[in-house]
């Protein structure tokens, strides 16, 4: 036992004294996570619209002045379809409300009028977001009683706020690159600075050490965690834990786990730390992409869904989504920690094994 | 300028990158970040898995189950089960939706009384919450904008005849792919070109710059030009993936697509090349570049959200950054194809071209043949 | 006018000099020497001189001065610079011919005959014309010294500049670059600059500089050099601030003990006496726990080691006996690393026995028990530099499991004996390397070890620290009976040895003390008795 807090005590004084790897890993865990979250907005939010009126009336100017922050800016008026058209092509318009000639009169006169509406389709899922707000400001405004009423409960996270997720999304990701590379280059350190012989010669069992210099990653990992989740997902994103903390830093460690496994695989193969960044990056892309931290796992290509079924992070974000947002309690959470943990100790194993040949 | 140097320079390098097998890594990790992306980001979102509680049992409650059952965005389930336990299933992320029809529901309307459904979504991603709640409020509204011309309540006047420009099916692939090619073109040839020189530092065949009479312009003319070749292939490589597997239309000018796309390439090797000058370790080249790229790459590349959306100190930062320059222009080539006629594309075209003179100059000042 | 004048060069990194107002002439044809340890200036000195590095001062070549790298471009068309580190210049993915191409056309040279001839004879000089199409990274350390070295002779070089270009070199690639060197002044008459480690090389060059700490201490033929030092060499004798090593001892005042003849290693001890640096004596204290060591410590029988077709070691016999010094030499590429890392457990042994204080070694549970009673120092002392000096001994006596009070205790008695106590909490980078060796080795005996494997132990580290080391090995052979197996590729060392076992291309062709070996082959210098052995098995 006393050797293997030694190497661990090793390990966290070297880790310590290369101030670089620990500006990169306190940076992944904080700025990075930060940038990632305040960055990325996807409700419609600062649309730029621009408007054509070629008949005249007050209404158009009614119905625009609906349109203001934070979800618009404030309409810009265009001369002609032509120019509206022209602005929307080089991206400065994201939506277009063209007003035609008898808009009023046909209003007026009860018979309907339509409203053309152009949208930059590039963008997607501002447009569509977009196209619903307006239907039902345009049903406010016109002050229809239908007797039905939709009232719609977005359960865990009331607005939407979407820096709350990316940024747990972002931190998920964090974890994963950071566990991997961390893991690997402890031990490729030694190849590259000639060290790995004098550790085989150590009268120490080869598993303790493997053991502990796998634990010393996993326990910086953990407070990179740690970090994280208090600084930036709490104390700026204000991201709520309705579920048990304790059921998520086991889970982490759980994965944590998992990652070193994927760690020692990496270190088994590498000569140079070099190698050890091309491969962590080819393992890495599709271990985050197919865990459904970006985009909902059953809106994937068939295939895609079947190997996610592999990815143990895809437990991991979906275990701690459950902890963190929706308040999941333990009993309900098996199906997550058992994803990690069968996924963990094969993989562990499997690292385990590769590295072991190595002493 | 001797061209028996540049070329023996050249040869080297992409012997270095053939035997080294670097050179997979130059044409995989393009395609695998587009396909990985491609089909990874889905904005729309399809199958959203309902389960809706009919408490009522009647006609128009049917009626209004079987237009979420028909919708594709929508993978409804009827259950009899009590509020809470569709609650808690939300809870185990084993469903999205939970809509429930209030019992008295078809008495309620016929009698002219107020009706409440109430949906619940599950908000923990987002970006698809607030989608799915456009889903959800589109058919509502549909169905009752129908049930209102049934019982004669007031027409509603305005109706929105919406054209959406440039991805009239409003296709994922069409709003993600071009953009995914910018951000890929900004990162993989940096990332390659930053270990160009740096690594030639850290063996010590630096020396051979150094100590012979080889000019700055030669040495940067042969490291330049291997790796420029390499990832020029990739332009149609990528060319082809998005439009032939993800079906992107391409409307506009291929010349266009392609000269930008090459002064884009040239634009990212200057960076690495400078990530190379000014590092002296591999490690640190490489992180650098992966931080300084695809960060910009992604936030400012008006994928996820349009630029002229942006306000503020992000608005200045993504004109600093050439990405959203270059991403025009794809977009234009791939969905609009107004080429060379709009001025904008011209502007930004001279933008990236001075932008890649820049990066050239400042990089060949900033490289000195002695030790550092 | 000389081809090259040096005048006054000063180069400064930020906190250390590396080069004070050094000032030399040398003229075309001549091969002139600079030797001292790590970190004396010679590497520097060639860059400026090379034109890759800031100086100040000036330099003159054939009259044309400069001042800076700028300013040295027009005159690099005329060098050949090989900085230091075993094929540092080459690209291990490109092969032997490709590499002569490579440098041909950076500088521009027509392909004609004369060109052609040219580079058959380099390569055939080289010994590389069998394969030219083996990659760089397949090549031994001498055979990528000797590419490098006619990579750098392509264009004809009037000035060259070797930096280091046989350290880490066996004898017999050692001979062989002296050989093409030798050729090319006869030929090109150009000037080359040579450092090197090696004093045995000095003869063989036409001016020598010593350089130590910056500053070129002294310039003169080999011969002006070593009678310089005449009149403060005496026989081996006890006295005050004087140094004594290997029979002879070193004084500024006049002793009355007979003199005695020095060598170029002297001045080195003669220029510390002159800056009033003696070093302190080192000691070693008894063992703790005593032990009783037989007659033989280990002994190999029939030791093989294969990989794939190729026999890195073909049944090598070897005893070690207790309190003996046993030196292993061999070309690179003699199986000298497999066999030590066979003897260390590291590898598998793949037919023969292993005998360890008498036992047979045949398990990897065996293996594991073996680790307990050898101490390890490796090439470079790889220790672990995020740590400091007392870190890693503290690391290094918990993975041995000692006592933790006890532990303090002895790390405090080996710092002091062997003098680097005052240097406990730095970083292993920010001490000189005759410390670094030291410390080094007090992390190899900490757990009082019966065998000491030493890889290369005195590589890079100055005269007086490489002599302070072989002191400090014969004590701790006396009184800790320790047995020793050391590698090494300074000839000279072989003499500090009980007895030597020379390997080649995996067999071992000889097994005797240096003065048989001397006495069989009638020569004092062991680099000769070396080459003989070799030329013996051709």
């Amino acid at each position: 036992m006393r050797s293997f807090w030694t190497v661990m005590a090793k390990e966290f004084l070297s880790f310590l004294r290369s101030w670089g790897l620990v500006a990169v890993v306190l940076y992944s865990f904080t700025l990075d996570v930060y940038i990632a979250g305040q960055g990325i907005e996807v409700k419609p939010r600062n649309v730029r619209v621009g408007y054509v009126i070629e008949g005249g009336g007050v209404l158009p100017q009614k119905i625009l002045s609906h349109l203001h922050a934070p979800e618009f800016q404030k309409p810009k008026w265009f001369a002609s379809q032509k120019e509206l058209q022209k602005a929307i092509f080089n991206k400065e318009i994201l939506v277009g409300l063209i007003f035609g000639h008898d808009f009023e009169k046909n209003i007026d006169s009860h018979k309907g009028a339509k409203l053309d509406v152009l949208l930059d389709a590039t963008a997607a899922s501002q447009a569509y977001i977009t196209l619903v707000y307006l239907q039902n400001t345009l049903l406010r405004l016109e002050n229809i009683h239908i007797p039905l009423k939709l009232k719609i409960h977005k359960l865990f996270n009331q607005n939407a706020d979407s820096h709350m997720f990316i940024s747990f999304a972002e931190m998920l990701s964090v974890i994963t690159m950071i566990g991997i590379i961390l893991t690997a280059a402890v031990f490729v350190k030694e190849k590259e600075d000639g060290t790995w012989d004098i550790m085989l010669l150590m009268p120490v069992d080869s598993r303790l050490v493997i053991l502990a210099k796998a634990a010393s990653q996993i326990a910086i990992v953990m407070g990179g965690i740690l970090i994280c989740v208090g600084f930036v997902l709490l104390g700026v994103f204000h991201v709520p834990i309705n579920g048990s903390f304790l059921a998520f830093m086991l889970l982490s460690l759980l994965y944590a786990f998992t990652i070193a496994g994927i760690g020692l695989f990496i270190a088994a193969a590498s000569h140079t730390i070099m190698e050890v960044a091309q491969l962590s990056v080819l393992i890495m892309m599709p271990l985050i992409f197919l865990s459904g931290a970006w985009t909902p796992i059953y809106s994937m290509h068939p295939i895609l869904q079947k190997l996610s079924v592999i990815s143990p992070l895809r437990y991991y974000i979906e275990g701690s989504e459950s902890i963190f947002f929706r308040g999941t309690g333990w009993s309900d959470l098996y199906p997550y920690f058992m994803g990690v943990s069968v996924l963990g100790i094969l993989t562990f194993w499997y690292g385990y094994r590769k590295i072991g040949r190595l002493f | 300028m001797r061209t028996s140097v540049i070329k023996a320079y050249m040869q080297k390098e992409f012997k270095d990158l053939v035997r080294t097998k670097m050179i997979y890594l130059v044409y995989l990790l393009p395609t695998m970040i587009l396909l990985l992306f491609g089909y990874g980001i889905r904005l729309e979102v399809t199958g959203a898995r309902t389960i809706i509680i009919d408490q009522d049992q009647s006609r128009f409650s049917k009626e209004l189950i079987d237009k979420c059952t028909h919708s594709k965005y929508f993978n409804t389930k009827v259950l009899l089960i009590s509020p809470n336990e569709g609650l808690h299933r939300i809870k185990q992320a084993k469903t999205d939706i939970l809509l429930i029809i209030p019992p008295h529901f078809e008495h309620d309307l016929l009698h002219g009384q107020k009706s409440e459904l109430a949906a619940f979504i599950d908000g923990a991603f987002p970006l698809r919450a607030t989608t799915m709640q456009g889903y959800v409020e589109g058919v509502i509204l549909h169905a009752a904008k129908e049930l209102a011309q049934r019982f004669g309540l007031k027409h509603p006047l305005i109706t929105l005849n919406h054209r959406a420009l440039f991805n009239q099916a409003m296709r994922d692939e069409n709003a993600i792919v071009p953009g995914l090619i910018g951000l890929i073109m900004l990162v993989a040839p940096a990332l390659l070109s930053a270990l160009l020189i740096v690594k030639e530092k850290e063996m010590g065949t630096i020396f051979n710059f150094y100590a012979s009479p080889v000019k700055k312009s030669e040495f940067l003319i042969a490291k330049l030009t291997p790796v420029f070749l390499l990832h020029s292939i990739n332009i149609f490589i990528l060319f082809l993936w998005a439009t032939w597997w993800f079906g992107v239309p391409f409307r506009g000018s291929f010349g266009l697509y392609w000269i930008t796309s090459e002064l884009y390439l040239l634009i990212s090797l200057s960076i690495g090349l400078l990530v190379s000058i000014i590092t002296n370790r591999q490690i640190v080249a490489v992180v650098l570049t992966l931080i300084i790229t695809i960060i910009p790459g992604f936030l400012y590349s008006g994928m996820l959200m349009p630029i002229s959306s942006m306000v503020g100190e992000s608005y200045i930062e993504a004109h600093i950054f050439p990405v959203m320059y270059y991403n025009h222009i794809v977009y234009d080539t791939f969905l609009i194809g107004q080429g060379l006629e709009s001025m904008k594309n011209i502007l930004y075209l001279a933008i990236l071209a001075g932008y890649g003179t820049l990066l050239l100059i400042v990089g060949s000042l900033l490289l000195k043949k002695e030790l550092g | 006018m000389a081809l090259l004048e040096v005048d006054s060069v000063h180069i400064a990194y930020k906190r250390t000099i590396a080069v004070k107002e050094a000032s030399f002439t040398a003229d075309a044809g001549q091969i002139v020497g600079f030797i001292g340890a790590d970190g004396a200036g010679k590497s520097s000195l060639f860059h400026a001189i090379a034109g890759v590095l800031h100086f100040r001062g000036e330099i003159r070549y054939k009259g044309y001065p400069y001042h800076s790298p700028k300013e040295a471009e027009p005159i690099k068309p005329y060098i050949g610079l090989m900085p230091q580190g075993l094929g540092l210049v080459l690209y291990p993915q490109l092969s032997v011919e490709e590499h002569l191409e490579f440098f041909a056309n950076i500088r521009d040279i027509p392909r004609d005959k004369a060109f052609m001839k040219y580079k058959k004879k380099l390569l055939h000089m080289a010994g590389l014309a069998e394969f030219p199409d083996r990659l760089a990274k397949n090549l031994s350390g001498g055979m990528k010294q000797k590419l490098s070295l006619i990579c750098t002779l392509i264009h004809k070089p009037k000035l060259l500049i070797l930096d280091e270009p046989t350290t880490g070199v066996d004898p017999l690639s050692r001979q062989e670059l002296w050989e093409i060197l030798d050729q090319n002044r006869k030929e090109e008459r150009s000037l080359t600059l040579f450092s090197t480690a090696y004093m045995g090389e000095a003869a063989k060059m036409d001016k020598i500089h010593l350089m130590d700490e910056g500053e070129i201490i002294a310039q003169g033929t080999a011969g002006e050099l070593i009678k310089s030092a005449r009149p403060y060499t005496y026989q081996a004798t006890r006295c005050k601030e004087c140094i004594t090593f290997n029979g002879r001892t070193y004084s500024l005042k006049p002793l009355s003990a007979p003199h005695a003849e020095p060598t170029l290693e002297s001045l080195f001890f003669i220029n510390a006496l002159k800056k009033g640096k003696i070093p302190p004596p080192v000691e070693v204290l008894p063992r703790e726990t005593p032990i009783d060591i037989p007659e033989v410590v280990m002994e190999a029988k029939g030791l093989t080691k294969r990989f794939g077709d190729f026999v890195a070691d073909d049944h090598i016999d070897m005893q070690l006996r207790r309190g003996e010094i046993l030196g292993l030499l061999g070309a690179n590429g003699a199986g000298k690393t497999t066999f030590i890392k066979m003897l260390l457990g590291l590898y598998p042994i793949d037919e023969g026995e292993l005998y360890l204080l008498g036992r047979k070694i045949q398990s990897p549970k065996d293996r594991q028990e073996l680790k307990r009673y050898i101490g390890y120092m490796s090439q470079n002392f790889a220790l672990y530099k995020d740590l400091t000096i007392r870190e890693n001994l503290f690391y290094f006596a918990n993975m041995h499991q000692l006592p933790l009070n006890k532990a303090s205790e002895r790390i405090e008695r080996l710092a002091k004996s062997l003098g680097f106590w005052d240097y406990m909490d730095s970083f292993p980078k920010d001490v000189p390397m005759g410390i670094n060796q030291r410390f080094s080795l007090a992390a190899a005996i900490l757990h009082e070890p019966v065998v000491l494997f030493l890889d290369e132990p005195t590589s890079g580290v100055d005269t007086i620290a490489r002599a302070q080391f072989w002191q400090l090995l014969h004590k701790l052979k006396h009184i800790w009976g320790i047995s020793i197996l050391v590698t090494t590729h300074y000839m000279s060392e072989a003499q500090y040895c009980d007895r030597v076992v020379v390997l080649r291309r995996g067999k071992k062709i000889a097994d005797a003390s240096p003065k048989e070996l001397e006495r069989r082959f009638g020569t004092k210098d062991f680099e000769e008795v070396f080459l003989r052995l070799y030329e013996e098995q051709e």
